[in-house]
């Protein structure tokens, strides 16, 4: 990497120049943007400070209500089987779900945007490879693979109680699982744009001046990816909130660290729908419905406004 | 069709099945412990000369590659998938043709329902876009979108049979029931698949209608749409005849994409109503840690997405000239 090639920063074409706050601003004035991230916004609230809103997460022990009772002035949105509030479970279970979905979100972006952006700059063998990994996951059932990978991840690594960033060594692996298993279409888009990227003067100049490839593909290539990955991470988080919930509904939760799927599970354990408890699964039911619509509303609204193509479409 | 598109098209899907099967075999050996104490699981006091027996007869002393590859594809092309853990002395094929059908009836149903109506209402919303069908119906597309097929199953369940008791709450027939004849034992069947079906085809409904509207909308701002109307056909002609086939191209390759991840939905269904299914079995020896049936239920269900993907692409082919190159 040479001196010259560090400090000079890759032009962003005109036109596409977009600000963060800018683009929150554009965002927010579209009615649909403005729901989304509304509603986003409580539950971001919600997930950072549940003690401030309901205290402490509840367990058998510190539960004080009546078994599966209804709800009441006591008990905005009653109790489950083992007699606790439901209003601080859905609240705690805001926490969990998106604190699961936001690092798995990460990982899926990161190994997405790492294989779009090498198979398309490298090209040649390379992206043949890489590609082929790619339709390989596009195209199976992936959750599947990680009913499979699940319990075999945590038997590898123990579970226990390890706790990572205070989330417990089952969560970390659903983390993990999802990430490995979700990366492929991120990487397909990420891909395609930097194959259009390769072919501009500025990436010519960079190497022309003397960069690495590796360079080329962090300094040039990757700040002007970024807007795609920032609209895709979105679409792809609401994924991650579905698969996490769907795993923890087919048994690979945590029962000390409840997520909105983890509830459901109980629920249906516990026969919720069929004794008419509806308390039990419709506040963690409508919080999932709720972030996941969010979610696609934003992610909508942004692949709108950063892709030009789309500009004008409904 | 050329040959070579052909010829494309199958070697791409024998690669995805040949990787499917090592995935198969690499996790199997990622197990923690040694697979003959997998094997030996539940026998007391195992002794040194009985491991090394079970290590001899299941092949475990020769090299890892190529030899237990070779045997473990012979094995897995010739059906052979082992046995099941927790239900002894049966074959994974034993298991899972007991429970293949189940799922096939309730999810080929379920496509069928959400195909025909998802795609009439995705159409007629494009087409009448910004009309009253278009909002509402685009609003509960979204909205199912964003709802787990569980979820959705639950609220039925509560509403539908819990409350007004039009529908039995679970499983394919009423347990220990004697039937008079074959049509009181379908009805039985009947009334117990109506709402695992709904909860299907409402699950899928919305992504296929949001899927076929923007096809649609797309359609409609192509030159030979703006042709059409400028030769002064019938609106109701141009949809039928130029935009319809031309939109309905797209919806089948996706419909084919999307088939992996309506078999995460197929499986909480299956859960959630106790329908006696791949679903409930993968989940029953995911608690019971039945490895080898896990496995099995990973390779059918992934090799009949890989072989409709195929499939789509074979039609698609038919459908349209211009991707035969």
């Amino acid at each position: 990497m040479t001196a010259a090639g560090a400090s000079w920063s890759p032009p962003i074409p005109a036109g596409r120049r977009v600000g963060r706050f800018d683009l929150l601003v554009r965002l927010v004035r579209r009615p649909e943007g403005a729901f989304g991230v509304l509603i986003l916004a409580i539950f971001a609230a919600l997930a950072l400070a549940p003690d401030f809103f309901v205290g402490p997460l509840q367990t058998a022990v510190t539960a004080h209500g009546t078994r599966l009772s209804p709800p009441s002035a006591a008990f905005p949105l009653g109790t489950d089987e083992l007699r606790r509030d439901m209003l601080n479970l859905t609240v705690h279970g805001a926490r969990v779900s998106m604190a699961i979905g936001l690092l798995a979100t990460l990982v899926t972006v990161f190994i997405g945007a790492v294989v779009g952006i090498v198979s398309g700059f490298v090209g040649g063998r390379v992206d043949a490879v890489l590609m082929r990994i790619t339709d390989f996951f596009l195209v199976i059932p992936t959750f599947v693979l990680a009913l499979i990978l699940t319990p075999i991840i945590r038997d590898l690594v123990g579970s226990g109680s390890t706790e990572i960033l205070g989330i417990r060594m089952t969560l970390i692996v659903i983390v993990i699982v999802i990430g490995i298993t979700s990366w492929s279409s991120s990487a397909r888009i990420i891909r395609s744009q930097t194959l259009s990227l390769k072919e501009r003067a500025f990436v010519d100049r960079a190497r022309v001046i003397g960069a690495g490839s590796g360079h080329i593909m962090r300094r040039h290539i990757l700040p002007n990816v970024i807007n795609l990955i920032v609209a895709n991470s979105v679409l792809v988080f609401a994924g991650a909130v579905l698969t996490e919930t769907t795993l923890s509904f087919v048994g690979l939760g945590d029962p000390f660290q409840p997520s909105w799927g983890q509830l459901l599970e109980a629920a249906r354990s516990v026969g919720a729908p069929g004794l008419g408890a509806w308390w039990y699964f419709v506040p963690p039911g409508v919080c999932i419905v709720l972030v996941v619509f969010a979610f696609t509303l934003v992610g909508g609204a942004l692949d709108d406004l950063l892709n030009p193509k789309r500009r004008g479409r409904a | 069709m050329s040959g070579s598109y052909l010829a494309r098209r199958f070697g791409s899907a024998l690669f995805t099945i040949a990787l499917i099967v090592l995935v198969n075999f690499v996790l199997f050996r990622a197990l923690p412990g040694s697979p003959e104490r997998v094997i030996l699981r539940g026998t007391p006091n195992v002794t040194p000369a009985q491991l090394e027996a079970a290590r001899e007869r299941w092949g475990l002393n020769d090299p890892v590659f190529p030899d237990q590859f070779v045997a473990f594809l012979g094995a897995t092309v010739s059906g052979d998938l082992g046995y099941s853990f927790v239900a002894r002395g049966q074959t994974v094929g034993q298991v899972l043709a007991q429970r293949i059908w189940p799922t096939v009836i309730l999810f080929g149903l379920g496509e069928l329902v959400a195909i025909v109506l998802g795609l009439a209402l995705g159409a007629y919303s494009g087409w009448r876009r910004g009309g009253p069908v278009d909002v509402v119906g685009n609003g509960i597309s979204l909205i199912l979108y964003s709802t787990p097929y569980f979820l959705l199953g639950m609220a039925l369940l509560l509403v539908f049979a819990t409350g007004l008791r039009w529908f039995p709450t679970f499983g394919m027939l009423t347990a220990g029931a004697t039937y008079p004849d074959i049509w009181a034992r379908l009805g039985d069947f009947v009334s117990h698949l109506a709402l695992p079906l709904a909860t299907v085809g409402l699950g899928l409904v919305g992504q296929y209608a949001i899927v076929m509207r923007s096809s649609i909308v797309e359609t409609l701002s192509e030159d030979y749409v703006t042709t059409a109307r400028g030769m002064g056909l019938s609106e109701g002609r141009i949809l039928r005849h130029h935009a319809l086939p031309n939109a309905l191209l797209p919806t089948v390759s996706l419909i084919a994409i999307n088939l992996g991840y309506v078999v995460a939905g197929a499986i909480t269904v299956e859960v959630v109503f106790n329908w006696p299914g791949l679903g409930t079995l993968a989940v029953e020896a995911l608690t019971a840690r039945d490895y080898p049936v896990l496995q099995g239920v990973f390779l059918l269900l992934s090799v009949s997405v890989v072989l409709a993907n195929l499939l789509a692409d074979l039609v698609y082919g038919v459908l349209d000239p211009r991707v035969r190159t």
